[in-house]
């Protein structure tokens, strides 16, 4: 479903991402892990077209979407849950979450949209007139994850969903996950959390200073010595 | 970095337009003179601003009340009080000198982002016409008449004319040194760093309010001095001209479209749109009034898109380029 | 007593007006972070361009509204494409003055083509008056009282409840995140600026009954508008009319009271200390 072929992107002309290749299977859970710097949010932003590549090619569904806008990526199903959710403020959660449907494509299908994404939280239902600056970080995750869902995902490219949360809350969402899983959906899970991606993604890779050091089916990785070496950045 | 100063000081270049300024205004006809002297002053101006807009960061609108100053209390304490104009030219920097270490104070004392920065010194700008017009000891909306110049120097009198230019020269030369001097003094490194960042340059204990008020008040009295000059040899103390933020807005975009924040970048500035401007006043100023500013206008526009770093360091890149050796220092 | 409310009457129709040319610049500045130098000389060309519309077909500036703002959006729109959109990315003072360039440019070149003679555009309404007891109105006020209160309603529930709306407000809030939901940045920004613009035109033809233009007005409305705006906070709707309704009154009442040069300075004298004691009404406040 997603090619990315030695794919080089920079800011300034110095290179983050070098070279580096993924393929990800329609209804596939793929983890990407690293330590912090290691191109992780970098890879994901060029994947959503937020930062042209110097070099390479990314490919969805057959389709070369290289030179596509963020606009045009996300009108075929590539939308990003980002980093620090980054859900906005001052709007409530019913306007996070139609703005989450804005693209042309969804645009017609908000309400049935918005009736599955409030059955999958029911605790965003109850805050829906809310302010979303005024959520919890995981209601904040559940609506960043709501929004997404709200634009009808193909694949789902989730930054960090754990960060800042509590245990209870990080189990929570990844059942969460697990189930949108189950729906059929296509993910790729970027996580610092080791272990928890080891065990919900069925393939992963890890970056290590812009390049992919690790790739493999989960378990592995997980045994892979060079995955504990590229992760404590060593 | 001083032996940069005393380097500049003794370029042959000084010489060239030391024997150029003494042939040449003899011989130019009346109107190109008083393009060459209005070229001056502007030079002169925008050096002098360069000091707080281009090395401080600084967009000051707030100049055109130091010019104002230097014009219209000058013109009146002479005509008014009988205050000999030399010192009213100094009066009127001190007074300069003092609004601006205000200003520089206000910035500091309530950390003023760069945008609020904008719009306080604009205030203060529109603040001083509406005095200017309103105040009849400033000459109100009608302005002021300075008597003849006849030349008697002790009366801050220059004859007019060649006189006229070797004053704008002096105070154009004097105005470039300085901002030369301060480029490569502390005071011009400590401008750079708050510019760039200033709360890094608070970290590292940079008494920030003491170089912008010495910025401010260089800059605010230089201009002063260059507005009782201007005043002299224009003879009508004129507060459309003199005080309208409209001089200040024009001051800026000659530095911009020179080159902010580089010792020449403003007078280069100056030196290609004043003669370019005037030029089609003269030739066309009658059918088309305001052609000029038009053309100003455009032409910073189409600099900040094209080259947004003004146009010295376009030059200077093709003149290294025509000659490799003649490496520029920087 | 009847200066008194002939005055309070006079401040609030008129600052209505302001309250609206300053929610233009409000939305800009908002979504693209531009604060526009040229914004009262955009006023003075929808004024010039009514003008022009009544010396050439004897229209009505009222009438004009169907012609000036379709062209000044699209004019809006081009200018924000080509001369601001490149500069996002570079410092932020070059935008000052690049709009300062722009601000000449339109002074002039309406110069130019109109001459420096005060000029004014009547309308049918222009000496009409409505008398309520000892106070006396221009029709003209109350028509751009009316007018300017039900735009500012009109734009609130646009960006409440439309789509566009929620655009404008996402791309304020967090521009990254609006890219990620498939908005198109630079659309809405550009967008935003052709409304800013088009709603310049309305307010210009609101002004105009009786009011003398010259070309070198436009700086002054520019200072005006900026004073509204830093009263009311950046994008706060309320506090930009109520900004624009108090500038209003203070010119009314600092020309009765005070002399005139104190009444002209009093306007700007507010805005410097709220500039210097309120900072974050230059900021997004609580409303957004």
């Amino acid at each position: 479903m997603l090619e990315v072929d030695h794919l080089v992107t920079g800011y300034g002309g110095v290179p983050v991402l070098q070279d580096v290749s993924l393929t990800l299977s329609a209804g596939e859970i793929v983890g990407l892990l690293g330590a912090n710097n290691a191109g992780k949010t970098t890879l994901i932003n060029s994947l959503s077209g937020m930062y042209a590549p110097m070099s390479g090619r990314i490919r969805f569904e057959g389709q070369d979407v290289t030179a596509m806008t963020p606009k045009q990526r996300v009108e075929i199903g590539i939308i990003q849950v980002p980093e620090g959710r980054l859900v906005f403020p001052e709007m409530s959660v019913r306007e996070n979450l139609l703005l989450g449907g804005i693209n042309a494509r969804a645009r017609t299908h908000r309400p049935r949209q918005m009736d599955h994404v409030l059955e999958l939280f029911p605790r965003l239902q109850e805050r829906l007139g809310q302010k979303a600056g005024t959520l919890s970080g995981g209601e904040q995750q559940m609506l960043a994850i709501g929004r997404a869902l709200m634009a009808e995902a193909k694949l789902l490219m989730l930054d960090e969903p754990s960060l800042g949360l509590s245990p209870l809350f990080v189990q929570y969402i990844f059942g969460i996950i697990d189930r949108l899983h189950a729906e059929g959906l296509s993910i790729l899970l970027i996580e610092q959390n080791l272990n928890l991606t080891l065990r919900h993604a069925q393939r992963c890779y890890v970056l290590e200073r812009g390049k992919v050091a690790v790739e493999g089916a989960s378990d592995v990785v997980k045994d892979d010595p060079r995955t504990r070496r590229a992760y404590l950045g060593l | 970095m001083r032996q940069e100063f005393y380097k500049t000081l003794m370029s042959p270049v000084w010489l060239v337009i030391l024997v150029l300024a003494a042939v040449l205004p003899p011989l130019l006809p009346s109107y190109y003179l008083h393009i060459v002297i209005l070229s001056l002053v502007y030079v002169a101006l925008a050096s002098a601003w360069n000091i707080v807009g281009g090395m401080a960061g600084q967009i000051s609108l707030a100049h055109s009340l130091f010019i104002g100053t230097g014009a219209m209390l000058s013109t009146a304490l002479l005509l008014k009080l009988g205050v000999n104009m030399w010192l009213g030219l100094v009066i009127s920097a001190v007074i300069s000198g003092a609004m601006g270490a205000m200003i520089a104070w206000i910035d500091f004392r309530f950390q003023l982002g760069h945008l609020s920065f904008v719009l306080i010194t604009l205030a203060f700008a529109e603040m001083g016409t509406v005095i200017v017009e309103g105040w009849d000891f400033l000459g109100g909306a009608s302005g002021l008449l300075l008597p003849q110049d006849k030349g008697d120097f002790l009366a801050f009198q220059f004859g007019g004319g060649i006189g006229a230019f070797w004053v704008m020269l002096v105070l154009a030369i004097a105005s470039i040194l300085i901002n030369v001097a301060i480029l490569n003094a502390p005071l011009g490194y400590y401008l750079r760093t708050i510019r760039d960042n200033e709360n890094a340059a608070r970290a590292i204990g940079v008494n920030i309010l003491r170089y912008k008020v010495a910025a401010m008040v260089i800059s605010a009295m230089l201009s002063s001095v260059i507005g009782t000059a201007y005043v002299r040899y224009l003879t009508f103390a004129d507060p459309y001209l003199l005080v309208s933020p409209i001089i200040i807005i024009e001051i800026v975009l000659f530095a911009t479209v020179g080159g902010l924040g580089r010792a020449y970048g403003p007078a280069f500035g100056a030196l290609l749109l004043v003669p370019l401007g005037e030029i089609l006043r003269g030739k066309l100023g009658g059918t088309l009034p305001g052609l000029h500013y038009f053309i100003y206008g455009v032409v910073v526009i189409a600099v900040i898109l094209m080259s947004p770093r003004g146009l010295l360091p376009l030059f200077e890149k093709w003149f290294s380029r025509a000659r490799p050796k003649a490496a520029t220092t920087k | 007593m009847a200066e008194f409310l002939q005055a309070l009457a006079q401040g609030l129709l008129i600052g209505s007006t302001y309250g609206l040319l300053a929610l233009g610049m409000g939305l800009v500045y908002g979504v693209s972070g531009v604060v526009n130098f040229s914004h009262g000389d955009f006023i003075s060309l929808g004024m010039f361009l009514c003008l022009a519309l009544y010396s050439a077909l004897a229209l009505d500036p009222y009438v004009s509204l169907v012609i000036t703002v379709p062209l000044m959006t699209v004019i809006g729109g081009l200018v924000y494409w080509y001369l601001l959109r490149p500069m996002v990315g570079h410092q932020f003072l070059m935008v000052v003055q690049l709009t300062l360039g722009l601000s000449l440019v339109l002074q002039n070149g309406i110069l130019m083509v109109f001459g420096g003679q005060p000029a004014r555009t009547p309308s049918v309404v222009e000496s009409k008056l409505l008398i309520l007891g000892d106070v006396v109105v221009r029709v003209p006020h109350v028509i751009a009282f009316v007018v300017s209160f039900a735009m500012a309603i009109g734009l609130y529930i646009m960006l409440r409840s439309t789509d566009f709306g929620r655009s404008i407000r996402a791309v304020h809030q967090n521009a990254h995140a609006a890219a990620l939901m498939g908005i198109d940045v630079s659309r809405v920004q550009t967008l935003t600026f052709a409304l800013g613009i088009g709603i310049l035109a309305i307010a210009a033809a609101l002004l105009l009954p009786g009011t003398p233009i010259q070309p070198a007005q436009g700086l002054r409305y520019t200072v005006i508008t900026l004073i509204v705006v830093a009263l009311g906070g950046m994008t706060n709707f309320v506090g930009i009319m109520l900004g624009g309704l108090i500038i209003g009154l203070s010119e009314a009442y600092g020309t009765i009271y005070l002399s005139d040069t104190l009444g002209m300075l009093l306007p700007y004298g507010i805005f410097v200390l709220i500039m210097l004691f309120r900072p974050q009404g230059l900021t997004w406040s609580s409303s957004r």
